[in-house]
């Protein structure tokens, strides 16, 4: 009996140590959150996203990881949930104990995730594009990657007065929570630069005919129209409109304008042209049709991974994810370790960092990286594997 | 104005098919089931994807969308309805109905995309013709010759007069020796394929949308209640009124208040008129 008991207590000594080798190998990995809705709405968003993130987690996984650790990447699929987006986000702050997330993708999931990892203490970095995800004293570690929704309409807003010169603008808005805002928004902008809309109206995105809005807006004068609208279904139905009732009015707005399944729900083509929308200058073609060096490189390198033909989704969704891992690599490098505190203050004091997608700057009062020089204006036709031309200025 | 008025006829024939639909099924189960806006998605879905995608005739497509109707129709009865009616006489159809619609939305999200995709032309005319446009008079043809259709249907057909047996009892009927269960099967494979049809005929209108089904099936029962649950002409009337309504508020209050107003009528028609405009008093002689 007693040589059993000796047995067992050599076995379970055995099994101990074994059990906490694999655990100190595991410590040893940096792990990243990635809070994905790779299915459901707006998946397009994340699925090209998710591209970048793999092919950067990849690259620095070979090239010898990060301060010699390999990342980990747990990918979380919320399908656009935020109630899955918040169980995935408790999940990997508690249970996984991760070093960074990067997400949620929808700016919906992100109110609701985004406290519960402030709360946690966990580096936060943010690509949905709402205002209210972004506060320095209620989440010290969020850092957002994206623009925010008020360099969209601002951009959209600029080129409309000041390049196209027109000043009596209509204003047409979905009635979603996102629609609402950013109606406010773009007419709370307007107002500042002198101009008072003509006409705003705000319209259900699943309205089947846009022609009396359209109408309207015409008979009130309008010599520009401006969409805040991330339904294409709407935006096609608008641009329709304008076709069929012979208005060559420019329309300038949201990216959407731009997504290629618009193309697809135009009764003719040319009902594309005179639109502009909101872009960034790394998707977007030089006088020369090159685009800038950096999104050059992350084109010929991912190119092969995307099935090595012509790019058919948005480039810049794939250029954000490929950053997202890379501010982190820097975050982890600078810091010299994993520890949260170290990672914050680093981002903090992180100026001009140059990525592809942007040259991002954090302070210490300032969570939004995204400078405003690096946004620019794309006629909304001229998608060309995964870019866009410059609208003329 | 006249925009306001065709845009809103036509919207309001879709919820007036959508309501077409819930009778049907409801004259044989009493069953108000949540899967009625989703068999219109499914067909303006499949009959998109056999024109557009397998480059086929309109006519297969249609063929497409009424078997893919029938189907989910059949699917629903086999899946959500019979065990449901056999076991409890509680209103579990209603979560049962409600689970089956989601996972075929989820499911066709996953297939089709969530993006909407546009839906072809079916008759050869050029875009701009206005009001003219078949976008606008389909539905609304569709509806009228489905009203007509299904009053042929319950008064000189043998199937007819048994769903309307069904309807108005459905023990009596089974004591006559009517096989109920599949008449009710009968009667949802039918609607499917009518629900198709529907979905079919508006796709221009709505596009090919994953999403459609939960609205449909929420302003297609508005118009069933206004007009009266077991009425035809009160499924028309109630569409056209829910779609009118919806347009004119649209127009003159803007996109806010327009969901707020259909509502607002199921609201007042249920307070002054519980049983519809056109709808039977529920009063048995006994």
């Amino acid at each position: 009996m007693p040589r059993l008991i000796k047995h067992a207590v050599r076995l379970f000594l055995a099994t101990a140590l074994v059990v906490s080798a694999a655990s100190a190998i595991a410590a040893d990995t940096i792990k990243i959150g990635w809070l994905s809705s790779l299915t459901g709405a707006l998946s397009s968003a994340a699925i090209a996203e998710n591209q970048g993130v793999q092919l950067a987690v990849d690259e620095i996984n070979k090239s010898g990881g990060i301060l010699g650790r390999q990342i980990e990447l747990l990918t979380r699929d919320t399908a656009g949930d935020p109630t899955k987006a918040v169980n995935f986000a408790q999940q990997l702050a508690f249970s996984d104990k991760v070093h960074f997330v990067i997400g949620p993708v929808n700016s919906g999931e992100g109110l609701a995730a985004v406290p519960i990892l402030a709360r946690a203490g966990v580096p936060n970095l943010v690509i949905g594009a709402i205002d209210e995800l972004i506060d320095p004293v209620k989440y010290p570690r969020a850092f957002r990657v994206i623009n925010t929704n008020r360099q969209w309409i601002s951009t959209a807003n600029d080129y409309a007065i000041k390049v196209l010169k027109k000043s009596k603008v209509a204003v047409i808005a979905d009635t979603s929570g996102y629609g609402t805002a950013s109606s406010k928004t773009a007419i709370e902008l307007l107002e500042k630069a002198g101009i008072k809309p003509v006409y705003t109206v705000l319209v259900d995105n699943n309205k089947t005919d846009l022609t009396d809005e359209m109408n309207k807006a015409r008979a009130a004068g309008a010599d520009v129209v401006m969409p805040w609208t991330a339904a294409t279904g709407m935006l096609g139905r608008l641009l329709n409109a304008r076709g069929e009732i012979g208005w060559n009015v420019p329309v300038v707005g949201h990216p959407a304008i731009m997504a290629a399944q618009i193309r697809q729900l135009l009764n003719k083509p040319e009902y594309w042209q005179n639109a502009y929308a909101a872009g960034y200058l790394s998707t977007t073609y030089g006088s020369d049709g090159k685009l800038p060096e950096r999104t050059q490189q992350l084109v010929d390198k991912i190119r092969p991974k995307l099935g090595g033909g012509e790019i058919d989704v948005l480039f810049w969704w794939v250029a954000m994810g490929y950053d997202t891992v890379k501010i982190i690599e820097h975050a982890i490098k600078t810091a010299g370790s994993t520890d949260a505190a170290a990672l914050q203050k680093v981002l903090e004091n992180t100026r001009d960092y140059k990525g592809v997608y942007a040259t991002y700057t954090w302070t210490a009062t300032e969570r939004n990286g995204f400078p405003d020089s690096n946004m620019a204006v794309n006629p909304a036709n001229t998608f060309k594997d995964g870019s866009f031309r410059l609208a003329p200025r | 104005m006249l925009t306001v008025i065709v845009t809103g006829l036509a919207i309001g024939m879709l919820y007036a098919s959508i309501a077409l639909v819930y009778n049907v099924m409801f004259s044989t189960s009493k069953v108000l089931s949540v899967t009625t806006g989703h068999l219109s998605m499914v067909g303006g879905v499949f009959g998109a994807y056999i024109i557009s995608v397998l480059q086929m005739h309109w006519l297969w497509g249609l063929l497409g969308a009424v078997l893919a109707g029938a189907t989910f129709g059949w699917l629903t009865d086999v899946l959500a309805i019979r065990r449901v009616l056999a076991r409890s006489d509680e209103h579990l159809w209603l979560l049962s109905t409600l689970a089956l619609a989601t996972m075929v939305q989820q499911g066709v999200g996953l297939w089709w995309g969530t993006e909407p995709k546009p839906f072809p032309r079916l008759i050869t005319q050029e875009f701009g013709a206005g009001l003219m446009d078949q976008k606008f008079w389909l539905p609304i043809g569709m509806a009228i010759v489905m009203t007509i259709g299904l009053e042929f249907f319950y008064r000189k057909t043998m199937y007819g007069k048994v769903f309307i047996a069904m309807s108005e009892d459905a023990f009596a009927a089974r004591a006559r020796g009517v096989s109920t269960d599949k008449i009710r099967l009968l009667s949802y494979v039918l609607s499917g394929a009518l629900g198709g049809l529907a979905g079919f005929a508006a796709g221009q209108l709505t596009f090919a949308f994953f999403a459609l089904g939960h609205t449909l099936t929420l302003l297609g029962f508005i118009a069933l209640a206004v007009g009266g649950l077991g009425s035809n002409i009160g499924a028309l009337i109630g569409g056209a009124a829910l779609g009118l309504l919806n347009s004119f508020a649209s127009y003159y209050f803007g996109g806010e208040y327009q969901q707020t107003i259909a509502v607002g009528l199921l609201m007042v028609v249920l307070l002054i008129k519980p049983e519809g405009l056109l709808g039977a008093k529920n009063v048995r002689p006994v």
